[in-house]
């Protein structure tokens, strides 16, 4: 049934197209030149991507080093669930923290329900939309970024790209190499939903919070300017 | 999603009674427009952005032949079983069958108007399988029984309280108080945070097909669908031919553009791009994956002037500008699309017939021309089906004896201009004491919801000829 369809329905699309070789096509395509991107709301990519996570309702935290973070991840844990329990993917960027430092004991692996929070190696972040983009597979359960009530990200400022035409120019050599991620998920925000009288609530299926942990030398007076760039915007809007 | 779409006057007369509704209608159709407009100003160039998709989409179904074949030969590549439906019924069947194949119980669903269109739910149902939408406003209308009121929010005819009494119905839950939105939010999550986990299917829609890679893009902010595309052994995408893009890049710069019209953000908290099943050594993800694009007319649009709807990124643009819609409300269209998009995608994907009212439920304003981020010709679109109705001889005869007549007198200026001075007169006499009438012959459809204001003077063309001359 289906392939009959499949023939039926090609023949109506070719009888509908333009017939042009693929090479007249491609070169049509390649002469519409790039789409516009958003403008940076900061000429510095980094104070960009952290007004734009700002501006998505995640929270933000800078690492000097590995140690630091592994304490801010304890931190957070801690004052949220009184607990010092998390679940990491098996990246090996994660596998290496010197969890001591922090007194974190990670299990690592995907979330199981009711397992409150997970950690998620970021492998890039979008200034343009202030996303943390992750490539799952075995190091990186895509449930981990999904199923906890906070989802805490570690990203390392040296993977920040300007724009999601950069983020393809990343991932196409990949691609193209054969070894195609299952997934790519760009996530810019807690889970919300504003279903309901047009309320906006966090936490509608995933996370509540969703918290970026920022290594690679990002500053405390970035992320100063970054949250001044968000509260002129409040201003501005009235809110 | 059965058509009701020829009992539109009706229920367009019921909606327009309901004042409460009307009221958030309103509400909904000021607030909207002013995110959408604030995200396009902070963007600065989205016109230019705007021609960009157009031409992208344009070339992409001008090649659809090259495209779908290249989709199709990538998403096989990625592991993924893609199947051809013509009709709804077929669609439907197929993805019963995938189910049955797996001895499947429950299925978690994602929004997807293309399931609205074949009635998926109910084909599943009556299969023997238990169905839930996961889509906060999908799960709302599919416990109260209704259908969407919009295809991005489809349930926000309903009111909080409303929502609060349905929930309390249908959760055995107990006492409790269930008093603020968060409450609501909270309890739909923990009872469909059991669906996901025990679904055996997941089944999803898909807002861009990638030629270049055979992926498919998903756009949420609940993440519900991502929840649906990962954690059931078997992953159904249900979508339509003309989701297909050339590249990654362009669904990327498409969603730019959807995101900004539907609900004024940079990016919405979940996008994600699927390539086909898990992979060996990977922990989670679905087990096998299928692809099922139905056609049901769309290749008779691609082959016809109505084309350009293909264009249409279902972003609900044209809906929250619309005055007809906001008056009237989503239901009155009678189908799973309404507003502007709705009355032309209705009669093309079911029946001009059945669906005449629809390309009449139109003031002719424009404004959802001028708004849709597809640049969609939507007011010429609409004109042109009601043209074909006049062809077709469906309009009324009494419009058409008018219509020839405006016809016949449009091209005599001076005679129109003659007979109009002259009735605008008499009006103006007529109607000088109280101002307006409550009742005039032939405009009854009128005067029986409001007065018709009479004439303070001339018509405009002696208006106009009377300042020129004074300007001489
Ligand atoms: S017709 Fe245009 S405005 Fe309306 S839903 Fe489609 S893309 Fe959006």
């Amino acid at each position: 049934m289906s392939s009959e369809s499949r023939s039926r329905i090609m023949a109506k699309v070719r009888g509908a197209s333009r017939g042009q070789g693929a090479a007249a096509i491609e070169s049509e395509l390649a002469g519409m030149g790039v789409a516009p991107t958003a403008p940076l709301p900061h000429e510095d990519t980094c104070i960009a991507f952290m007004a734009n996570v700002l501006r998505n309702h995640g929270t933000l935290d800078i690492a000097g080093n590995r140690s630091e973070a592994v304490k801010l991840i304890g931190q957070y844990i801690y004052q949220h669930f009184r607990s010092h329990r998390l679940v990491a993917g098996n990246d090996p960027h994660l596998a290496a923290m010197p969890w001591r430092d922090g007194g974190v004991l990670p299990r690592f692996g995907e979330v199981e329900p009711g397992e409150p929070v997970a950690l998620s190696y970021a492998q890039w972040g979008v200034a343009e939309t202030g996303a943390t983009v992750f490539l799952t597979g075995k190091s990186n359960p895509s449930r981990n970024n999904l199923l906890p009530e906070r989802h805490l990200v570690l990203l390392d400022v040296n993977n920040l790209l300007p724009d999601l035409e950069s983020l393809w120019r990343q991932i196409e050599p990949t691609i193209e190499a054969g070894s195609r991620p299952r997934g790519i998920q760009c996530i810019a925000g807690p889970s919300s939903t504003a279903d309901i009288e047009a309320q906006l609530v966090h936490g509608a299926h995933g996370p509540r919070g969703w918290h970026i942990i920022l290594t690679g030398g990002a500053t405390h007076e970035q992320l100063q300017t970054a949250r001044a760039i968000v509260a002129c915007d409040d201003t501005l809007g009235g809110s | 999603m059965e058509l009701q779409s020829q009992h539109f006057r009706e229920k367009a007369a019921d909606a327009l009674a309901d004042s409460a509704a009307v009221a958030q209608r309103d509400k909904i159709a000021q607030f909207t427009p002013i995110i959408r407009d604030a995200a396009m100003q902070e963007f600065g160039s989205f016109e230019a952005l705007r021609k960009h998709i157009k031409r992208i989409r344009q070339h992409s179904l001008d090649n659809l032949d090259y495209y779908l074949a290249r989709f199709e030969l990538e998403a096989t590549n990625n592991g993924n079983q893609v199947h051809y439906a013509d009709t709804p019924d077929e669609m439907n069947s197929i993805v019963l069958d995938i189910c049955q194949q797996h001895g499947a119980h429950r299925v978690a669903k994602g929004k997807s108007m293309v399931t609205e269109e074949t009635a998926l739910n109910d084909y599943l149902q009556r299969g023997g399988l238990e169905v839930v939408e996961t889509d906060l406003g999908e799960y709302i209308i599919q416990q109260a029984g209704e259908t969407p009121s919009h295809i991005v929010a489809p349930a926000l005819h309903k009111s909080k309280q409303e929502i609060r009494e349905l929930f309390l119905e249908k959760h055995a839950l107990g006492e409790r108080a269930l008093e603020t939105t968060e409450d609501l939010v909270d309890e739909a999550r923990s009872v469909l945070r059991e669906t996901f986990l025990k679904a055996d299917v997941g089944i999803i829609g898909s807002n861009a097909l990638i030629a270049e890679n055979g992926y498919s893009m998903l756009v949420t902010n609940e993440g519900n669908g991502d929840l649906c595309a990962n954690l059931p052994s078997v992953l159904i995408i249900c979508t339509t031919l003309d989701r297909i893009l050339p590249r990654g890049e362009d669904a990327t710069a498409m969603q730019r553009l959807l995101a900004r019209s539907t609900t004024g953000q940079a990016q919405t908290s979940y996008t994600s791009f699927y390539s086909g099943p898990r992979r060996e050594g990977e922990l989670d993800g679905p087990l096998e994956t299928h692809i099922v694009l139905l056609d049901n007319q769309r290749t008779d649009i691609l082959a016809s002037d109505y084309k350009e709807m293909l264009q249409c990124i279902r972003c609900g643009t044209c809906l929250n500008h619309c005055p007809v819609f906001a008056a009237t409300g989503g239901h009155s269209y009678g189908w799973v699309y309404s507003g502007p998009m709705g009355s032309i995608l209705t009669p093309l994907l079911t029946s001009l017939e059945t669906s005449e009212a629809l390309p009449n439920a139109c003031t002719s304003c424009g404004r959802c021309g001028e708004v849709c981020p597809a640049d969609i010709p939507l007011p010429d679109l609409l004109r042109d089906l009601r043209h074909e109705q006049y062809q077709q001889k469906m309009t009324a005869p009494r419009w058409r004896v008018g219509l020839k007549l405006h016809a016949w007198l449009a091209v005599r200026p001076s005679l129109y201009q003659f007979l109009t001075a002259m009735l605008t007169t008499v009006l103006h006499r007529l109607g000088r004491k109280k101002g307006s009438f409550s009742q005039l012959p032939f405009a009854a459809g009128w005067t029986s919801v409001r007065d018709f204001p009479a004439p303070q003077s001339g018509t405009f063309m002696q208006q106009y000829k009377a300042r020129t001359k004074a300007d001489e």
